[in-house]
């Protein structure tokens, strides 16, 4: 073949995608409040046999989604079980595999209502290996005074899995969920806010490409989300409290409980202390792949014979965060703020039982610094 | 965390959001997953009423008007061509009709020679925001960018809607907005070309993109030999020295167009690569692994 010459051939690969129209960060439509940032992040990371060091410079621009810091919360999908563990992989990236038939489509419709919202959205899509179909409705509703927000959704989906490995053959999977919320202003100086998830699923639920994952076909999720913002009119201060309950039939139990305080002081200078506390029992199947990813499932000793999982989100741990900002406004337009945080991962911090022994300790420190520019 | 898993492109795709509400990134991950499907329908060469459907029925004839987003893809591939020495070349696909990968046969000889004769991007004709394709049966895909284009569409348009923390994974080629809420990088485990079960080895990354080419996206073999769905358009032939490139770069599109061009400059993509000053991890045609990390 020929030798072509590409002494610049990266660099101008890069400024011809620069060129492309909305690939690089920016804000598309102009905002009533938006503000950019440059900030410089320092990363470490720590773990047995795995130490990680970023920094990284970065420029933002910020759209904020709705003046206020409140919107209504729920949910139409499932709620995923969070809690990963750096040694395992989130994501694959890989050449993709083509097929040459395919149909995929959805649909949405948003009405608007001066106290409401009504949203139907419907999709479906097929390949050789899979059909997906789902469908759900969403509303929400205001009181006259606005003090008020109710929001509730229904959803379902019906899936249709033939994994190319003949793991299974013609498998499917159905899945309703129902959500509510309120949103109350409480006093002028209080909004509450509570939402409920449930969602109830049969089917298929391993992931065929895994080895050894067999999980029950029936599987019951709730989650409720309580929020609490709370303004101290003496001190100035504004208090978020929340915290979050996530149960499922496959065992798994999972607490958050998160606050952080808002203290502006003289001179344009305000403090953020922060703590979040998270929890998770593992699923009854759950096991350890340990620091062999070729370890061979001990059904038994999982606790529930004939079910196995290694995905490490159904694993057992405990992790705390702490955190700590400071802020000063320059001026009407200009803001610094320096960020330090602090996150601890281990099996072993599992509240009100134990952890998975396999999960390497993990521990992460995250220094930022901020500049910037409101408009 | 809330993540979406969708089908497009011929993929299984994924937007994964942290440090929203479930309702937030509901609505943020609809808008990601319109504007892939926008992409999709607009530039898909299935379908009969895209763009470069419609430039391809003109081919020997008329000259077709684009618009801007199209022109900018053609400059795009303009600069591809000229960066790759003309071996990233999206007139190349009409070499696709001579190799069929479901019959197991290599194809004819003469066959091939003649859909070499269709390839050529220097040849396509442009005119302000006209574009011809000269000669009857010639054709060009975006299928070498079109998954990195919209996954970086899609990822920065959740970032100017207020995302902070996620990623947009489509088919394997990922555009990170952001890192976890708590700071922590996302672990992109790197699919091993030869097990499909097993992976071949992980990075962590907080922003930034990550693209993967590999020959076992389609192949066949034919007397024990690999040959894959990566064409040289010179010699219409496919190549064979790298399993897979695996390329970290600030954008999708620029990440998979460099990894492409590796594969498909052959042994010649370890110095290419180093000289890019990207990361990359490349598997050869022996299992052997090349990396730089930055």
């Amino acid at each position: 073949m020929t030798h072509p010459k590409h002494p610049t051939g990266a660099q101008a690969i890069l400024a011809a995608a620069l060129l492309l129209p909305g690939v690089a960060v920016q804000a598309e439509n102009a905002p009533e409040h938006a503000s950019m940032s440059v900030r410089y992040l320092d990363y470490r990371q720590s773990q047995p046999g795995l130490d990680l060091k970023v920094h990284a410079p970065a420029l933002e621009v910020e759209v904020p989604l709705a003046a206020g810091a409140w919107s209504v919360a729920g949910t139409l999908t499932a709620d995923d079980v969070s809690g990963a563990s750096p040694r395992y992989h989130t994501a694959v990236s890989g050449a993709s595999h083509m097929h040459d038939e395919r149909k995929a489509g959805t649909l949405a419709a948003t009405r608007y209502f001066e106290r409401a919202s009504v949203s139907v959205s419907a999709a479906y899509s097929t390949e050789h290996d899979y059909i997906s179909r789902a469908l759900g409705v969403t509303g929400s509703l205001s009181s006259p005074d606005n003090n008020t927000t109710w929001s509730f959704g229904v959803g379902g989906s019906d899936d249709r899995i033939d994994p190319v490995n003949h793991i299974v053959v013609g498998e499917t999977r159905q899945s309703v969920n129902v959500m509510a919320g309120i949103t109350q202003v409480l006093t002028p100086r209080d909004i509450g806010q509570l939402t409920l998830t449930a969602t109830h699923g049969h089917g298929y639920f391993s992931d065929p490409y895994k080895l050894f994952d067999t999980r029950p076909r029936e599987r019951n999720q709730y989650t409720l989300l309580a929020r609490w913002n709370h303004h101290h009119e003496a001190l100035g201060g504004t208090s978020r409290v929340s915290y979050r309950y996530y149960g499922d039939s496959f065992g798994v139990r999972a607490h958050t409980f998160g606050g952080e305080y808002v203290q502006p002081l003289a001179s344009g200078w305000s403090v953020t202390p922060s703590a979040r506390i998270y929890t998770q029992r593992a699923a009854r199947f759950y096991f350890d792949p340990g620091a062999d990813p070729d370890a061979f499932p001990d059904a038994v000793s999982s606790g529930a014979p004939g079910y196995a999982s290694p995905d490490q989100r159904l694993s057992g741990f405990g992790a705390v965060t702490l955190g700590l900002k400071v802020a000063r406004q320059l001026g009407p337009d200009w803001l610094v703020d320096l960020k330090v945080e602090h996150y601890r991962q281990r099996g072993s911090w599992r509240l009100f039982g134990d952890g998975s022994p396999g999960l390497a300790p993990l521990s992460a420190s995250i220094v930022q610094l901020g500049l910037t520019r409101q408009w | 965390m809330p993540a979406f898993a969708f089908r497009a492109m011929a993929s299984s795709c994924e937007v994964r959001l942290d440090g929203l509400d479930a309702h937030q990134a509901a609505q943020l991950a609809q808008l990601a997953i319109a504007e892939v499907r926008r992409i999709e329908q607009k530039y898909s060469r299935y379908r009969s009423d895209s763009v470069v459907a419609r430039i391809n029925a003109q081919a020997g004839a008329e000259a077709v008007e684009c618009d801007a987003e199209t022109l900018s893809l053609l400059d795009y591939a303009h600069a591809l061509h000229q960066a790759s020495g003309g071996l990233f070349d999206i007139t190349s696909g009409v070499l696709r009709r001579a190799w069929d990968f479901g019959a197991g046969r290599l194809p004819d000889a003469r066959r091939l020679d003649e859909l070499r004769r269709l390839v050529g991007w220097e040849r396509v004709e442009r005119l302000g925001a006209h574009v011809r394709l000269p000669q009857v049966d010639m054709e060009i895909d975006f299928g070498g960018f079109g998954k990195e284009y919209a996954a970086d569409r899609a990822a920065a348009l959740l970032a100017a809607q207020g995302a902070r923390h996620g990623y947009v994974n489509l088919g394997g080629d990922l555009r990170i907005i952001g890192p976890r809420a708590d700071g922590r990088a996302w672990t992109i485990g790197i699919q091993d070309p030869r097990r499909p079960d097993r992976l071949a080895a992980g990075i962590d990354i907080g922003s930034g993109a990550l693209a993967t080419s590999g020959d076992y996206e389609r192949f066949m073999e034919v007397d024990g030999k690999r040959y894959c769905h990566i064409l040289d358009p010179k010699s219409g032939m496919p190549v064979s020295h790298w399993q897979s490139v695996s390329v970290l770069g600030p954008l999708a599109v620029a990440a998979g167009s460099c990894s492409t061009i590796a594969m498909l400059l052959q042994e010649d993509a370890i110095a290419y690569l180093d000289q890019a000053g990207v990361a990359y991890l490349a598997i050869d045609c022996t299992g052997q692994m090349y990396r730089r990390d930055l």
